[in-house]
């Protein structure tokens, strides 16, 4: 199983618990799942078999020459995504409090009868 | 300085949000002079876009396969120039209500230099990075009264367009790892290469962006948070939401699909067109049936932005030239008259209730917004001298010049209905209120504030109507506008 797959595997995870659960902070987690499964996807596309980090040296001991690099890009990347789903994860649990201060509920189905 | 105009376009509004929610101080006449300063900035660049130019901007000077960019061309001109027009329009409307204090104006200009910077990109990650922004700052705009009803719609929108943008990145990811470039025009000369070994990607990253943008611009199936979110929030935010946040997916949409994948051969094995055109249609008839039966004001008008989706979906999908131009024309014209409309009900509710049954008498209390009313419907239902009229004519021309001649009939049928819902509103405008005597002190207290507030609430009422009426009598004035960004479209296909 390569990580590809495992990071498609947990979004799929991800957005079960994003459909089927019915506590909305249950919901939020299942979209944190969503966007760290995004974040692995991304690292799973730079990474190299052996390679090291992206970090240029003027020493002699890493000869750069012939020694294999990640990519850096997509890890650059992600730490953009990474900011955008902690401030969305913000955003959403702000709202769940002021739902639950309005409804003293969490659940959906409750709050959708009312 | 000038060459950094184009940067500065989306900088300038962003940084001027920060400082209004420092100081709190000349809220309405810095947000006013931000977004003036960025309309005229982009009518700067109007001549040179219109002679065929196409004005790319490197952040940091690095060029364009390795750097971030920007790009103006006639297509992000005219989207950017629809979005600052409305902005400013919802900016002059929300001056008088003293509910709007120092955050609204923040979230506001956040919300519309994100959305220029979402046009103005010409990097996949950049759009979505921007695109996040838009959705972050409509949430709370949707709740900004923070009702439990509209707090439940913010929610709700929240869920559905987050796992819709995190779709989008897992597209933009097979890409990038096929390609191993983000800049949407080096991604567009390597596709048929790309294309011939592994079509499988290719196919799921179209269908990763037309499903997530198909979240975002309420495309049928995926269309479950816009009533709610649209007819929930305040008035002003209703009308940029429908006018222009719409538009934006739409964008997205139309510069992905058409300037990234339409490589012939991926056309021609794919046919996203016939997706955008077998959805537009099921849009367009499910809006209007929707539509029909809401007893809202605000929720028809929400379900009538469905409605009107989807007919400039199915322009897209003809792939001709007179259905590019009558869709991106409708764009227009959506914007203004559906913005428009969002702020005679924002006036039509303080008189009363937000029912369509208990607004009997709104017009001969309040003749200029009834009046007004009346004629920016005509132009939703596209009756001869209103805009709306032009776009759906050149669309339904496109569909039997394309061989579609049912989707005509669809798109008659479909206006049909729409003139049965709008047209029942405006019979009750009109008819003698049921119960005159419950319904009196209200409406005075309304006429009142009605009175302070006139000159903002109603100009930009009657600016756009005026618009619109000016682009119905005068339609060459706005298929100049959008000539060139119709060349755009077909530059990728026809080759």
């Amino acid at each position: 199983m390569t990580p590809i797959n495992i990071s498609l595997l947990l979004f799929m995870i991800g957005l079960y618990g994003v459909i089927s659960k019915n506590n909305l902070i249950k919901k939020i987690i299942g979209l944190a799942i969503i966007n760290a499964s995004v974040v692995l996807f991304f690292i799973a596309i730079g990474y190299r078999e052996g390679g090291l980090a992206p970090i240029m040296s003027r020493s002699e001991a890493v000869d750069s020459a012939n020694q294999i690099f990640v990519n850096p890009i997509p890890q650059a990347l992600m730490l953009t995504a990474i900011v955008v789903s902690i401030s969305l994860t913000a955003v959403a649990l702000a709202l769940v409090v002021k739902i639950y201060s309005k409804y003293k509920t969490l659940d959906v189905q409750k709050l959708y009868e009312e | 300085m000038l060459n950094h105009l184009p940067i500065l376009i989306i900088i300038f509004p962003l940084s001027i949000a920060f400082i209004i929610l420092l100081f709190k101080k000349y809220i309405i006449a810095l947000s006013t002079f931000s977004i003036l300063f960025s309309l005229a900035s982009l009518l700067k660049f109007a001549p040179s876009v219109y002679k065929g130019q196409i004005i790319s901007y490197h952040l940091g000077g690095w060029p364009a396969p390795l750097g971030i960019s920007l790009l103006i061309d006639s297509l992000s001109f005219f989207f950017a120039l629809t979005v600052l027009l409305i902005g400013m329009m919802v900016i002059i409307y929300s001056i008088p209500d003293k509910k709007y204090n120092h955050n609204y104006y923040f979230l506001l200009l956040i919300l519309l230099s994100s959305m220029v910077g979402t046009i103005f990109t010409a990097d996949i990650f950049n759009m979505y990075i921007l695109y996040d922004l838009v959705a972050i700052a409509t949430y709370l705009l949707i709740a900004y009264y923070q009702h439990g009803v509209a707090l439940k719609a913010s929610f709700n929108y929240l869920l559905m367009s987050a796992v819709g943008l995190s779709l989008f990145l897992l597209g933009v990811g097979s890409l990038y790892a096929m390609s191993g470039t983000l800049h949407i025009a080096s991604i567009s000369e390597q596709l048929p290469e790309i294309f011939a070994h592994n079509p499988q990607i290719i196919i799921m990253s179209l269908v990763l962006v037309i499903t997530s943008m198909g979240i975002k611009m309420a495309m049928v199936p995926l269309h479950g948070w816009l009533p709610d979110a649209h007819s929930l929030a305040p008035s002003p935010v209703s009308a940029i939401l429908s006018g222009v946040v719409v538009k934006v997916g739409l964008y997205c949409l139309i510069r992905l699909i058409f300037g990234l994948f339409s490589t012939e051969k991926i056309l021609v094995n794919i046919a996203s067109h016939y997706i955008l055109m077998v959805f537009g249609a099921i849009t367009l008839l499910f809006g209007a049936m929707m539509a029909l039966t809401q007893t809202d004001l605000k929720r028809m008008l929400a379900y009538s932005t469905i409605n009107q989706i989807g007919l400039i979906l199915i322009g897209l999908g003809f792939n001709i030239y007179s259905g590019f131009e009558g869709a991106l024309f409708h764009v227009l014209n959506h914007a203004l008259l559906k913005s428009a409309l969002f702020f005679c009900a924002g006036i039509i509710i303080k008189t009363g209730s937000k029912k369509i049954k208990e607004l009997a008498g709104f017009g001969k209390k309040n003749p200029v917004v009834a009046f007004c009313f009346v004629i920016l419907s005509l132009g939703i239902i596209g009756i001869p001298p209103m805009n709306g009229f032009v776009s759906k004519f050149l669309i339904c021309l496109a569909a039997i010049e394309a061989g579609y001649s049912i989707l005509a009939l669809v798109i008659i049928f479909a206006s049909l209905i729409t003139a049965a819902y709008y047209f029942r509103v405006i019979q009750i405008f009109y008819s003698e209120p049921i119960q005159p005597n419950s319904n009196l002190p209200n409406i005075d207290v309304a006429e009142n504030s009605l009175f302070w507030d006139k000159y903002f609430r109603l100009w930009p009422i009657y600016i756009l109507t005026g618009f619109s009426l000016m682009l119905g009598i005068l339609p060459s004035l706005g298929l100049l506008l959008i000539r060139p960004a119709v060349k755009i479209l077909l530059l990728n296909i026809i080759k």
